[in-house]
């Protein structure tokens, strides 16, 4: 597939749910072998979206196509899904489970079992495949669940929220798999309001807030677009400096040092001389990029 | 519908494996048998020795006739053909009353009643042929069942003496008491047929099966659509199939379960009855087995299947309305209600199959499964009728199903919503 090819297209779509509108005059293009980040504060309308491209609920207007078709229930089998409100049944064995969602892919026969070991052993379950799914961790579960989403080899991979709940460890496991499916040429729609996660897996994003796009494009194009006007601080005193509204338009203090985004206009080298006439001993001053959360915020609060 | 099969093969195998399946199924004739088996068993535990029974037959001729009454009247468990003074649990013991004043055997009778030598005595006074008027003196008043007997076998004794002392000779006496037998001849189109109700219990038989299938089964069904609601599986499940191939798929998987369980109940219970007629004809007696038709035999197989799933897919939709269990279980209570009636409409039905009432339930799938059965056995209406109302019930299966699904989905996408009758309504036209 080549790179320009555009998997998901969404024209113009809105949704609504009696009263209330959870999607609004939508437009979005996902390209071919990327991953998409769908990103948006809760209630933003980011899974209702999601519902509307893998044919759960249907649009009250617009139009969307997949892989440069309107979706029906072939197409269907082509796209893996994790929902954010997911279960596996209880009482039903791994093995079996992984059997039964492949068979409504229609996916089935001999070599389906063979896949179901590489991906257990790719997320280090092997061991648990005769095992009932009560009997697992949660975390355990939510990696069988990524499975089912993966397990018939889908063109299109949608992902709501799929790190939620996991520990380090097995979120740095299934990023590793995401991006390895994204090697394979697998286009990826990942939704989350966890901008960290997504500002290192995502190639493009989508903000939308209060049901609404708010921006749409490639993160490197955001980010430059933004600009290196924020400064990473760590110093002892001159605290009144960067309070100096002048100066600094936004302040976020962590544990041992603070994000300063500079006021437009504002040199950082004014800054830095101003800290040290006011006598602040500076361990480090560096310029930064914008994270993705700063510029969400700063996004979101912009469209009001 | 590969993935209607799919959804099929998943919900059948994860049930028919489950333990309580299996216990279920096997425990059931058991426990069945056993409720054959053990009141047979207590009754016929002995609590003591016989009842030592004294008479005192002032009339003089009675003593003999209620050996002969008795011994008819517990004859079955006495194998010799002549009375002996002892039937069952009783014993009898003449009292001869020449000579003495009934006042005089009374108190000897009584010390002996207190001193338990006997459990009672009977006095018939001289008059007693006349008057039929005789005392009983026991212990125990409230040993019901002798009392009923010992009346029986007195009845029966004093008829014997009357008819005697009227001079009716042996053969006319036992011709009177010949009983009758009344035997139910149907005039179908194709003329007389002999048929001693065996069909119309039948029909109430799978009535009752039908009625037992859902009372056991509804629940199920109700969980099983539940089911993913609960454990969060829906919306995976609906990236894939079409909501009404799923419940299609639940409907039928359980309904398979269903099947499979009562035809191994079936079995179980054609073994017993087989069994049974084995038995009875060892003993000499013939088991009527009634002469039906081979098309009724297709036309219970269909209707009781439309009865089945008329009320199953209400419980499925009553599923998809709700979120939990427990909801769908108080909103399940019409359902049996509506069952309950439709049962009793047999009666009505049975009385006057052509009428235009019994017309009407047939037709309206929630009666048409017992009402159209009965009609079929009493006197079959044209084959149009039939498939109408065949073909009414299954459509309404399928649109009940239909509808069931389209609320299903939108519920699905409005999480721990439950749906009122209005609101299912509406969901079910949303596109």
């Amino acid at each position: 597939m080549a790179a320009s090819e555009v998997t998901v297209k969404l024209d113009g779509v809105s949704k609504s749910f009696g009263e209330f509108t959870a999607v609004r005059d939508l437009s979005l293009s996902v390209r071919a072998g990327r991953v998409f980040g769908l990103l948006g504060p809760n209630g933003a309308g980011k899974t209702t979206t999601i519902r509307m491209i893998v044919n759960i609920t249907a649009p009250d207007s617009g139009s969307i196509s997949i892989f440069g078709r309107k979706i029906d229930a072939q197409l269907q089998d082509r796209i893996g899904y994790l929902p954010e409100e997911r279960g596996l049944y209880r009482r039903m064995k791994v093995l079996d489970q992984l059997r039964f969602f492949a068979e409504l892919k229609n996916v089935r026969g001999k070599g389906i079992d063979a896949k179901i070991d590489e991906w257990l052993a790719r997320v280090k379950l092997s061991e648990w495949k005769n095992k009932r799914s009560m009997e697992l961790s949660k975390g355990m579960q939510q990696k069988i669940q990524f499975i089912i989403s993966v397990i018939h080899d889908p063109d299109l991979l949608i992902l709501d929220e799929p790190f939620s709940g996991l520990d380090p460890i097995n979120v740095e496991l299934l990023k590793e798999v995401v991006l390895d499916l994204k090697r394979a040429g697998k286009t990826i729609i990942f939704s989350t309001h966890q901008m960290e996660v997504a500002e290192k897996i995502c190639d493009d994003i989508c903000l939308l807030n209060k049901s609404q796009k708010v921006f749409e494009g490639s993160l490197r194009d955001i980010k430059r677009s933004f600009g290196r006007n924020s400064v990473a601080v760590r110093c002892e005193g001159g605290d009144g400096v960067l309070d100096d509204p002048a100066l600094v338009s936004k302040l976020v203090r962590h544990v041992d040092e603070a994000q300063a985004l500079l006021t437009e206009g504002a040199d950082a080298q004014v800054l830095l001389k101003r800290l040290i006439a006011a006598g602040a001993v500076i361990g480090k001053f560096e310029m930064v990029e914008p994270s993705l959360n700063d510029i969400f915020i700063t996004k979101v609060t912009e469209a009001g | 519908m590969k993935k209607f099969l799919a959804v099929l093969k998943r919900e059948y195998v994860q049930r028919v494996r489950a333990k309580m399946f299996i216990v279920s199924t096997i425990l059931l004739p058991m426990v069945m048998s056993l409720f054959g088996i053990v009141p047979a068993l207590i009754i016929s535990i002995d609590t003591g020795s016989p009842m030592k029974l004294a008479i005192v037959d002032q009339t003089g001729k009675m003593y003999d006739q209620l050996n002969v009454a008795m011994f008819n009247e517990a004859g079955q468990q006495d194998t010799t053909n002549q009375p002996r003074g002892r039937f069952g649990n009783f014993v009898l013991e003449k009292v001869d009353a020449a000579g003495h004043s009934t006042e005089q055997i009374r108190n000897d009778l009584d010390r002996r009643l207190r001193d338990k030598e006997i459990d009672g005595y009977m006095i018939l006074p001289p008059d007693f042929l006349a008057h039929g008027q005789a005392e009983f003196f026991n212990r125990n008043p409230g040993d019901v069942i002798s009392r009923r007997l010992l009346q029986s076998a007195l009845n029966r004794a004093v008829r014997e003496q009357r008819l005697i002392e009227a001079k009716v000779d042996t053969k006319t006496r036992q011709g009177l008491f010949q009983p009758v037998e009344l035997e139910a001849v149907k005039i179908g189109a194709t003329g007389q047929e002999r048929d001693s109700g065996g069909s119309f219990a039948l029909v109430f038989g799978i009535g009752f099966v039908m009625y037992l299938a859902i009372l056991m089964y509804g629940q199920v069904i109700l969980g099983a659509v539940i089911e993913e609601k609960e454990t969060r599986i829906a919306e995976i499940l609906f990236s894939s199939v079409k909501p009404f191939a799923l419940m299609m798929g639940k409907l039928v998987g359980v309904s398979l379960v269903a099947l499979t369980q009562l035809a191994i109940w079936g079995l179980a219970f054609s073994a017993f009855a087989l069994y049974g007629v084995g038995f009875l004809a060892s003993r000499g007696l013939r088991a009527n087995i009634p002469g039906i038709p081979f098309s009724h035999f297709i036309y219970f197989g269909l209707f009781f299947l439309l009865g089945y799933f008329i009320y199953a897919t209400i419980y499925a939709l009553v599923g998809s309305m709700v979120t939990t269990a427990q909801e769908g279980g108080q909103l399940a209570m019409p359902i049996i209600l509506i069952l309950v009636i439709s049962f009793y409409l047999f009666f009505p039905v049975s009385r006057s199959p052509d009428s235009s009432f019994s017309f009407w339930v047939s037709m309206i799938p929630f009666s048409a499964p017992v009402a159209m059965l009965v009609r079929i056995v009493t006197q079959t209406p044209p084959f149009w009728q039939i498939a109408l109302s065949l073909l009414i019930g299954f459509s309404s299966v399928l649109l009940i199903m239909w509808i069931a699904s389209r609320v299903y989905r939108v519920g699905m996408l409005m999480y721990g919503k439950r749906a009122s009758i209005p609101e299912a309504w509406r969901w079910a036209r949303q596109p």
